[in-house]
């Protein structure tokens, strides 16, 4: 009877209650119990979970932005390396186009020996058309020689220093260039103006000349090789008791736009000024 | 001293850039001619004693370097910078229209002298075809960039000579 003294009662009991307890748990008895016990407790979980990640959101964000501007200042740092690369890439592209059109007219021209030379100024006086190229006699360049383009003829060289050459255009108003109308077979003379446009001159009444002809050089006095590409005729004009007929050029190149020419260096200039009688 | 470095140094820049981009800005066959309006904006300055040195030395140094016959440009700057001096004097109160007034008659002096040289020089050009294609455009691309050119060097000179503040 001494096992069942107050001590193993007590035992026995809380065992029989929590399996009892167990039990019903178990088999679901206690579940109404449970949520009305259980329900506040995770109210109160949930509204300081909000409340724990708000306070957490509000202190760590900042940071975030700050190391979200920073990779946008390195991406955006990377961005405009790339375009200048890119610009760097056009612009090389570009020059390397302008190079490949010159050697190819170097290639079909095989009899003239060229310097290749950069656009790097113009004239100051409106009233002349001249260029400034960035090779001079140290390169070769000398006084008279031929320029050409890809395109066609652009001028001779007027003036000439160690470093940099001065090229008077055919457009010039005081340029003259000995032409022949490949298809009317038919010479003429080339003249700018002042506003840069440029005519024919000196062409024979009886001469039947089309818009699209094209206009050589002739070779005729000496200054320039024959047949380089000069232009194509836009109208021919004829006026009334007039000896000769004039037509409209279209110059093959875009003097607005040149940035690149050759220079003919194996070509010699004949001076044939003494020859021709003074007025 | 410092007066003749910037004066030297802006004509040389001016000399670029005219050389480089404002003979390519053209209006039918007219361009402006910035170092004209830098000279006549710089005699405009009361405080400048040099321009006649600096437009007699640059002048001379375009007409070795211009295609322009007979050193017509010196003589077209030094005509412009003695219209300006001349004005100077009579309405220096209002330099801006000083500069309006310069500009106008200093680029047809210049203008009408290229086209004299040129005529003498044997050169087809008619005054009618000058005065329409080249002058006409010309003075308007100049009284354009007047305003520009004048602030510039009014302030390079306002740096050089800085008001003294009475007391």
């Amino acid at each position: 009877m001494k096992f069942l003294n107050s001590k193993n009662v007590q035992t026995i009991v809380l065992i029989l209650v929590v399996s009892g307890l167990l039990f019903l748990a178990i088999s679901g008895y206690l579940t109404p119990v449970f949520n009305l016990t259980l329900n506040p407790l995770v109210s109160l979980q949930r509204w300081l979970s909000v409340r724990y990640l708000s306070a957490r959101d509000f202190l760590t964000t900042p940071r975030e932005v700050t190391d979200l501007r920073e990779q946008n200042a390195v991406l955006e740092l990377q961005v405009s390396q790339l375009q200048t690369q890119l610009i760097v890439m056009e612009e090389r592209l570009a020059e390397a186009q302008v190079c490949f059109a010159l050697l190819d007219f170097g290639r079909t021209n095989p009899q003239y020996d060229y310097i290749a030379a950069t656009v790097i100024g113009r004239e100051i006086s409106p009233f002349l058309q001249y260029i400034i190229i960035d090779k001079g006699t140290e390169d070769g360049v000398l006084y008279g020689m031929p320029v050409v383009t890809q395109q066609g003829l652009v001028g001779r060289v007027d003036a000439a220093i160690a470093a940099a050459a001065r090229v008077k255009l055919i457009t010039d108003s005081t340029s003259v260039v000995n032409v022949r109308l490949q298809t009317a077979d038919i010479e003429a003379q080339l003249q700018g103006s002042l506003t840069g446009d440029v005519f024919l001159d000196m062409i024979p009444l009886d001469a039947l000349i089309e818009p699209g002809d094209v206009v050589l050089t002739s070779g005729l006095g000496g200054n320039y090789p024959p047949n380089i590409f000069v232009g194509q005729v836009l109208s021919t004009q004829r006026r009334e008791n007039a000896l000769f007929q004039t037509a409209s050029i279209q110059p093959i190149v875009d003097f607005s736009s040149i940035n690149a020419v050759l220079v003919v260096n194996n070509f010699d200039a004949v001076d044939i000024s003494p020859l021709i009688p003074e007025q | 001293m410092i007066s003749h470095l910037v004066c030297m140094l802006s004509l040389v820049v001016f000399y670029i850039l005219q050389t480089t981009v404002f003979s390519q800005i053209t209006l039918i066959a007219g361009t402006a001619d910035l170092i004209l309006l830098f000279l006549i904006a710089w005699s405009l300055q009361e405080e400048v004693k040099n321009t006649w040195l600096w437009t007699a030395i640059f002048g001379g140094l375009i007409s070795v370097l211009s295609a322009m016959p007979f050193f017509s440009p010196l003589i077209g700057y030094l005509g412009a910078v003695g219209i300006s001096k001349l004005l100077q004097r009579r309405i220096w109160r209002i330099p801006i229209l000083a500069m309006f007034i310069v500009t106008l008659l200093g680029t047809i002096f210049q203008q009408a002298v290229y086209v004299i040289a040129l005529q003498v020089n044997g050169a087809p050009i008619s005054w009618a075809q000058s005065f329409d294609s080249v002058m006409l455009p010309s003075v308007l691309l100049n009284l354009i960039f007047a305003l520009p050119v004048f602030a510039i060097a009014n302030d390079l000179v306002g740096r050089i000579h800085p008001l003294e503040v009475e007391t």
